[in-house]
């Protein structure tokens, strides 16, 4: 029973983890880095929902539309302006850089709203308890948003012709080129997305908690271990990896102290790579 | 002024020393170890338990703190050398993570949260805060000259050469027969001693360590003098170390004249300033101020100097 | 050469800010009183910092439209970062740039730690919320103050006044920090010796999004109230789940873990009914009443009201001692915090009971702010809070 009720909070977990890390995911597939600025654009959704929550007064959905745009815009932005041009010189130089732009936009969001502690005007309603397990049905619904945005994601890459350029560039970028595939229109759209998903992944965690500047960083790590555990680059890996982690993050409790949550996260990974030097899902896009 | 910029001068120095060691990893050998606060921690617990606890001399505690950090450096290189670079980041990250938590939680090793505090300092009573400062730049100053020194002839030496072929291509280097893990190990193993060796004088200069000290945002701040001063070359870690602690601190002397804007404003600009300048040192100067210069490959000329000297 | 003219360039344009800054300033010979605001305002603290920042603010802002001080007041403020490195820098250009006397609002544990050795070394006087138990007994040869009770003081009042609630059988649930060990120790004392007992301590994570197992865990031993040992961030993350989980327990959280902004967060029905507690002075006290007024609030949390407490001290004792440094803040903060003066209850109280020719004794928004030889509060009553359809209201003072 115990265990059961592990499992599912584990899974309830990886849901919201593995909206992030498709991001995450899917800008190592097209654009080969790890970008950490995903934190900030976790906080800058965040608040673009809060903002059309609270001061417009719109309902959740169309806060979380809301929110995947607004960090989405800022996504293509921040690569249109900055990590584009670092990209040239290498991947690491390009991470590093997304780790000042992190601090960066975090703290234009600190600039404007300050470090005061926010929550959106949502009622909060109980568990429903099914076979004396407990479920929550904010977190069921979070589940159905991540379960549709991944369907769309899939969708788009698999029947639109922009999402197959889009396979085609993480494929084999000289291949891609060759056949008159922009990489920079691939590029602008795949930052939109990710970050979009970023943000879409801060309003949803920032449903469950309260949010401020720090919404993003907070989560920052264990959507990383989601995403390497899946296997860096492969979408479908990310959402198996962010389930993997949050399950095990939840078992670790039968004989850890729950202080211990994110060396675990670790622990998966290193265990995962052991195994499997590309992760669980290997590295296809999709 | 006069000792605050003494005080800030240990801290560059001891960031130096940090970028000095990251350059052997990361600059020679391009691996990627984003886990560098964790060595920094081991150092620093390890002299800090030995003088505190032991009674060691200082000297013998630093000596142990570099050599404890660069044994956890191999085995973190034994378990990580066959990951690729953007993993490998990853793991070397949440190992430091992992540090600072066990750290943490584990009271019986070095108090937890509460920290270690009374590190001795050498001469710390007798020469009171501002002569103790001044012997501790010196002390730091010469440290960084000797590392400075020494990994400058390990850059020139085959090894050196090795190490940049692997970072060039793993796969050449493999060719000519090179154990490519082996060299990776020996980097790890070098540059996070003097990790450990920096995290020790830091520990001895503020007699106080504790977890929280150990925040990914010191790894950030090391990463960027690197790339600032000009990955793989000594020179560009040492003077990269120096800019960024002048960039931190100036930023302090910035903020308070820009006008109506609250102290939370203020302290987020400055946050703003100091990611805005790095980035545009990485897009203005892409391989920093002080560029590598890799060896040039001499082509014999088709007579040779000496004969065509000869009268 | 260069370097100096620096220097003074700096100075003189500080002076001038607060010369604009306070026109009715009245022109003193006396040394300026130099204040140094160390606060978090962005890391983990960023959330409790800027509140503790007003605060003081507020005092010195009061005490300088008084014009009862005699003495200019330079404040300067620099982030702590909420990280030990950070602050140690920061603190270092604040005594040796801007001179200041006193260094106040450290609030992590570890960043005070770090900073006080920087402090008692270069005679600079500090005054702090850090609640772990070991910063006082540092050897700080008197430069350090702490209004915030320690362990044993606060874990004692707090198991008291949950035993007078009727609970048996309390779980506790928190962070890791220093204070997470020895408090569950006191409390569980002081429930042994009410008949109960501490029958589940779960410790968690910080920064986690949810603490539904981490509940159950508490929740297993079957406790009949709930202590939460933790800060804002989490602590709202655990009422929401036990909101959730139509868990209906008595439950205490830390004063400055729900101050009103925070509660004005959450939902009404999450926080209805959760107890808080905060030192504080005697009823008679006006203390409480005018920061609060100060501030336009109508409940301050403990850190809003230690804050406004150590830039009433600094004032007060600096205008007792005749001199505006850290040895004279030292030597005789006790002469005003403390012994049997007349009762004051603001700075410009004091200040007014001074100028008359009177032995003052400050009792705080924070308590009677009467310190032991190792820097801690000697003692102080407890402000008991309950909150109700989302607002905090006064319960009892104990």
């Amino acid at each position: 029973m115990e265990v059961a009720q592990l499992v599912l909070n584990g899974v309830m977990a990886g849901t919201v983890l593995a909206v992030p890390a498709i991001g995450l995911t899917a800008i190592f597939a097209v654009l080969r880095f790890t970008n950490f600025a995903l934190a900030s654009h976790m906080t800058i959704g965040a608040f673009a929902g809060f903002v059309a929550n609270t001061t417009f007064g719109l309902p959740i959905v169309p806060s979380l539309a809301t929110a995947f745009l607004v960090s989405g815009f800022f996504g293509w932005m921040s690569d249109e302006f900055v990590l584009r041009r670092l990209r040239a010189s290498g991947f690491v130089t390009t991470a590093i850089g997304s780790i000042a732009l992190t601090i960066a936009l975090e703290n234009f969001v600190r600039f404007g709203f300050g470090n005061q502690m926010r929550g959106y005007d949502l009622p909060l309603r109980r568990d429903w308890v099914i076979q004396g397990l407990r479920v929550s049905p904010q977190q069921v619904e979070n589940l159905a948003i991540a379960v549709v945005v991944v369907a769309l994601l899939f969708a788009f890459l698999a029947l639109t012709r922009t999402g197959k350029a889009m396979r085609a560039v993480a494929d084999n970028p000289m291949l891609a080129s060759i056949k008159g595939i922009n990489s920079d229109t691939v590029a602008r759209l795949v930052s939109f997305i990710a970050m979009g998903l970023a943000g879409l992944g801060g309003m949803l965690t920032g449903l469950d908690t309260t949010i401020d500047p720090l919404v993003g960083f907070r989560t920052i790590l264990s959507v990383f271990a989601a995403a390497v555990v899946g296997g860096l680059g492969s979408i479908p890996g990310a959402v198996v990896g962010a389930l993997v982690v949050g399950i095990g993050e939840e078992l670790s409790l039968l004989f850890l102290t729950p202080a211990y949550r994110t060396a675990v996260g670790f622990l998966a990974i290193l265990l995962v790579l052991t195994l499997r030097p590309r992760g669980i899902l290997g590295q296809r896009a999709y | 002024m006069e000792h605050y910029l003494v005080a800030m001068g240990v801290t560059a120095g001891i960031y130096a020393i940090m970028a000095l060691g990251m350059n052997v990893i990361w600059g020679m050998a391009g691996l990627i170890n984003l886990g560098l606060v964790g060595f920094f921690a081991v150092g620093a617990y390890a002299s800090g338990l030995l003088t505190l606890k032991l009674g060691w001399p200082i000297v013998a505690g630093v000596a142990a703190g570099a050599v404890a950090a660069s044994l956890v450096g191999v085995a973190v290189a034994l378990i990580t050398v066959r990951l690729r670079g953007d993993y490998l980041a990853i793991v070397t990250l949440g190992f430091a993570e992992t540090m600072r938590i066990v750290m943490s939680n584990e009271l019986w090793i070095a108090n937890g949260t509460d920290g270690l505090s009374g590190i001795p300092g050498p001469f710390r009573q007798a020469l009171g805060p501002h002569g103790f400062n001044l012997l501790f730049l010196g002390i730091v100053v010469a440290a960084t000259a000797l590392l400075f020194f020494l990994f400058q002839r390990l850059d020139n030496s085959p090894f050196g050469r090795v190490l940049r072929g692997i970072r060039e291509d793993e796969q050449v280097v493999q060719v000519a027969g090179k154990n490519v893990v082996m060299f990776k190990v020996k980097a790890f193993a070098v540059g996070t001693a003097a990790l450990g060796m920096a995290g020790a004088l830091y520990g001895h200069f503020t007699s106080y360590i504790a977890p929280d000290l150990f925040a990914p945002l010191l790894t950030l701040y090391i990463k960027l003098s690197l790339l600032a001063g000009g990955l793989g070359n000594n020179i560009g870690a040492v003077v990269g170390a120096v800019l960024v602690v002048f960039f931190l601190e100036s930023t302090r002397f910035i903020v308070p004249f820009i006008p109506e804007i609250s102290a939370v404003q203020g302290a987020a600009l400055r946050e703003i300033l100091i990611a805005v300048a790095l980035l545009l040192i990485l897009r203005t100067r892409a391989r920093g101020l002080i560029p590598e210069r890799l060896a040039q490959v001499r082509i014999p000329p088709s007579v040779p100097a000496s004969l065509s000297l000869k009268p | 050469m260069k370097r100096l003219s620096r220097r003074t360039v700096l100075k003189s344009a500080a002076a001038a800010t607060a010369a604009l800054a306070y026109p009715f300033q009245v022109q003193a010979q006396a040394e300026p009183l130099r204040v140094g605001i160390l606060t978090p305002l962005t890391g983990a603290g960023g959330n409790d910092g800027p509140r503790m920042l007003k605060a003081m603010q507020a005092v010195f802002d009061e005490v300088n439209k008084s014009g009862a001080f005699g003495r200019k007041i330079e404040i300067t403020v620099e982030d702590d970062q909420t990280n030990p490195e950070a602050a140690v820098r920061a603190a270092r250009k604040l005594i040796e740039v801007n001179k200041v006397s006193v260094i106040m609002g450290t609030w992590a544990s570890a960043v005070t730690a770090a900073v006080a050795p920087v402090c008692w070394e270069s005679k600079t006087f500090i005054m702090t919320v850090s609640g772990a138990d070991p910063i006082t007994l540092l050897p700080h040869q008197g430069f350090l103050v702490r209004t915030q009770p320690n362990s044993r003081l606060q874990g004692t009042a707090h198991g008291e006044f949950v035993a007078s609630l009727g609970a048996k059988r309390l779980g506790i649930i928190g962070i890791q920090a220093p204070f997470a060990i020895p408090t569950k120790e006191y409390l569980e004392a002081v429930m042994k010796a009410k008949g109960g007992a501490v029958v589940s301590h779960v410790i968690y994570e910080k920064d986690k999004s949810t603490y539904r197992s981490e509940i159950d865990q508490v929740m297993r031993e079957k406790p009949d109230f709930l202590y939460l040992n933790g800060y804002a961030p989490d602590t709202v993350v655990v009422l929401r789940d036990l909101y959730r989980a139509n868990i209906n327990l008595g439950k205490f959280c830390q004063s400055y873990a729900v101050p009103q902004a925070t509660l004005d967060t959450i939902p009404p029905e999450v926080s209805e009914g959760v107890m808080t507690g905060q030192p504080s002075a005697d009823v008679e006290g006006s203390a409480y009443k005018s920061a609060c007024d100060r501030l336009g609030l109508k409940e301050i949390d403990g850190y809003v009201a230690q804050a406004t407490d150590w830039a009433s001290l600094a004032v007060l004792t600096v205008a007792k001692a005749g001199a505006a440094t850290g040895v004279a803040l030292k030597d005789t903060v006790r002469k005003v915090s403390q012994g049997g003066g007349t009762k004051v209850y603001t700075a410009v109280e004091g200040l007014k009971a001074l100028a008359a020719g009177k032995e003052i004794n400050y009792e705080g928004a924070s308590g009677p702010c009467d310190f032991n030889e190792i820097g801690d509060i000697s003692g102080c009553r407890f402000r008991y809070m309950k909150v109700a359809k989302g607002k905090l209201e006064f319960l009892k003072l104990v």
